[in-house]
């Protein structure tokens, strides 16, 4: 949809099928993100957009179509595809008797990465978490906080994809406006995003391509840039999320 | 390394864990102090009544050497009997504290000497003993079910499951090092306090080795019962829930009812009730006639028969023989009485293929040598023993020699 010739995209769905409890949540989704690219997937509430994020994470088993992250078929080899993938998910949950430091290295320890202190902390410095709250316990930490966190877990893993699950959802506008700083520069170092999103000014904020999800499939594309009608959008949105 | 490095503090910082194998640890070691002490009590007492004896027979010899009966002689020394406990015995007490371990005999009928120690107070019998096979058996799968009832569910609830999912290279090796390093700890916890315990007993490398592997194989079947709840993907407070139920069931009901099933289903006479049996008919050989009573005892001990015939009112042979038939009298109820004991074993043994905790008691009180088993094996040799001694006693009754002081030393002592 986004480009027929992208069969060395990082990431590639091509006519994806899925049901959830006899439910059908995709039906022929078929989208690509770039290298450097960030694509946003908008959507009413069970349009699937986590299901996307799920089954590229191999969690979910695909009845029908492709699937490609970096290469690799996350329904053939859901291990090898989450090595290269760093995940976001809505609610960046830490272990709260641990400090920054510490579930940064045990999450990537699970990976099988041994970052060094300055590593860590050239990556926190990077996703923007403040120096005086990495040695705090994370139970205390805002979600924005905990977001930051699990990027700098992404910048250290340097994977080529980082799906992005409701990113944004609970941040305030400042909050937000970072986060969409750091998205710009993770494109900068030629990661490839999908993020879902209800937030369509921050997808058009930081987002090369949005793509409205409806009944399971991609019904309107867009790229992004300065002429885009953002308000025209809304309206479409509104539209494709109660259809 | 480092990833079991990580698991582990993670895991030393949740705020059940620690306590919880403190706990453990806590209630496994005064466990193992308890029995330690129970046994050093017992060994005690093992080692105090041999002097004692030795004072008492210079007591009774004192007085029978005035004239020399060895009826008196017979009649009133009471010889000492024990058994002492192996050294595993503190881990699991068994029926050591119900059952006598110290038994003073003398030459008259032996079965009521046996049987009436056999009592015990029911009250404090009925909360059982505080030994280590008992935390094992009860507190350590609760510990367990703390550690694993919410393996997966907590980081499910906790939305940091698909994050786990996404950053472990091998899922299933993140959650098998997730479980065993839970169940080592828990071993450990449970096993260190027994083996600090045996290294004290002295028990054999053996026997801790073997006790090690119950203890694991055990804790295996409950780690495996919490993760078989933990696959039906309910959530924490469910899974607590149904484990805990599983462990009210497995570990309290079932085997209480199992017990009472078979002490229904056997049936099996009272101690009591032989040494009723056997007394009754020790009374009725005052009335018998004597030769009748003498021909019967011939019977059984040939190189007696022919001793004089018995005039006047007494005599000692008379009455040694009727207290011996006394006993032959009950050895079809006592050889019954062992028979549905044994068979009582055996179910509850056929019922430990069921339940592990039955299982597991049984092994571990077999291996301790505190089970029923080894309760009759004492009676055994209490009876090989009473039946030298009444061969020790009746040539001298039966030949009416003088029984000298010299003849005290004489007598059979008994062997550990």
């Amino acid at each position: 949809m986004s480009d027929s010739s992208a069969s060395q995209a990082p990431i590639r769905i091509d006519g994806l099928s899925l049901s959830r409890s006899g439910r059908t949540v995709l039906s022929n989704l078929s989208l690509s993100v770039e290298a450097g690219q960030a694509y946003a997937l908008l959507g009413g509430n069970g349009a699937g957009k986590s299901t996307t994020i799920a089954a590229l994470l191999g969690l979910l088993p695909a009845e029908g179509g492709v699937m490609e992250v970096a290469g690799i078929d996350p329904v053939e080899a859901p291990e090898a595809a989450r090595r290269v993938i760093g995940y976001l998910p809505e609610n960046v949950a830490l272990y709260e008797q641990l400090d920054a430091y510490e579930n940064i290295a045990y999450f990537l320890a699970l990976g099988g990465a041994r970052p060094s202190r300055a590593a860590i902390d050239e990556a926190l410095d990077a996703a923007g978490l403040e120096a005086d709250a990495r040695r705090l316990r994370t139970a205390d930490y805002s979600k924005g906080m905990r977001q930051k966190v699990a990027i700098a877990m992404a910048l250290l893993r340097d994977v080529p994809v980082l799906l992005l699950d409701e990113p944004t959802s609970g941040l305030d506008p400042r909050a937000t406006a970072d986060f969409n700083a750091l998205v710009r520069q993770l494109k900068a170092r030629g990661t490839a995003i999908l993020m879902v999103t209800h937030d369509l000014l921050g997808a058009a904020d930081c987002a090369d391509l949005i793509g409205f999800l409806a009944k399971g499939r991609i019904v309107e594309e867009v790229a992004t840039g300065p002429n885009l009608d953002v308000m025209a959008l809304h309206h479409r949105y509104g539209e494709a999320a109660a259809a | 390394m480092a990833l079991w490095l990580h698991e582990l503090r993670l895991f030393a910082r949740q705020r059940v864990a620690a306590p919880a194998l403190l706990l453990l640890l806590m209630l496994g070691s005064m466990s193992v102090w308890n029995g330690l002490s129970e046994i050093a009590h017992q060994r005690d007492v093992i080692e105090r009544i041999q002097p004692q004896q030795e004072a008492d027979i210079s007591a009774v010899a004192d007085f029978v050497t005035l004239d020399g009966d060895p009826g008196y002689a017979a009649y009133y020394t009471y010889h000492a009997t024990w058994d002492d406990p192996s050294d595993l015995a503190f881990a699991a007490l068994g029926q050591r504290d119900v059952a006598p371990y110290v038994l003073r005999v003398n030459a008259l009928a032996l079965e009521a000497q046996i049987h009436n120690n056999e009592r015990y107070n029911a009250e404090l019998a009925l909360p059982g003993k505080f030994d280590w096979a008992f935390v094992l058996t009860y507190i350590a799968p609760l510990v367990l079910i703390v550690l694993l009832h919410d393996l997966a569910s907590s980081e499910r609830e906790a939305g940091r499951l698909n994050l786990l999912q996404s950053l472990a290279s091998n899922t299933r090796t993140f959650w098998i090092r997730r479980v065993t390093l839970r169940y080592l700890l828990a071993l450990a916890v449970i096993v260190l306090p027994f083996l600090f315990g045996a290294a004290i007993a002295g028990s054999s490398i053996g026997d801790s080795l073997a006790v090690s592997a119950m203890t694991a194989l055990y804790l295996t079947f409950w780690t495996a019962a919490s993760l078989l709840v933990g696959r039906l993907r309910w959530n924490s407070a469910a899974n607590a829930g149904v484990l805990a139920a599983s462990w009210f069931m497995i570990v309290l009901v079932l085997p209480a009812l199992a017990h009472l099933g078979i002490n229904a289903a056997i049936p099996v006479r009272q101690g009591v009730e032989l040494t009723l049996a056997q007394r009754e008919t020790v009374h009725a050989g005052w009335d018998k006639p004597k030769p009748e009573t003498m021909a019967a005892f011939g019977e059984l001990y040939q190189e007696w028969r022919d001793t004089p015939p018995i005039e006047g009112g007494f005599h000692w042979k008379w009455y040694y023989a009727f207290q011996h038939l006394g006993d032959v009298s009950v050895e079809d109820e006592t050889l019954a009485y062992r028979e549905g004991l044994e068979a009582r074993d055996r179910w509850t043994r056929r019922v430990g293929y069921l339940l592990p905790p039955v299982a597991l008691q049984h092994a571990l009180h077999r291996r301790a040598e505190t089970d029923l088993r080894a309760q009759l094996t004492y009676q055994d040799r209490i009876r090989d023993y009473h039946g030298r001694l009444r061969e020790f006693y009746y040539p001298f009754i039966f030949n009416e020699q003088e029984f000298s002081r010299q003849d005290f030393a004489r007598a059979p002592l008994w062997s550990r």
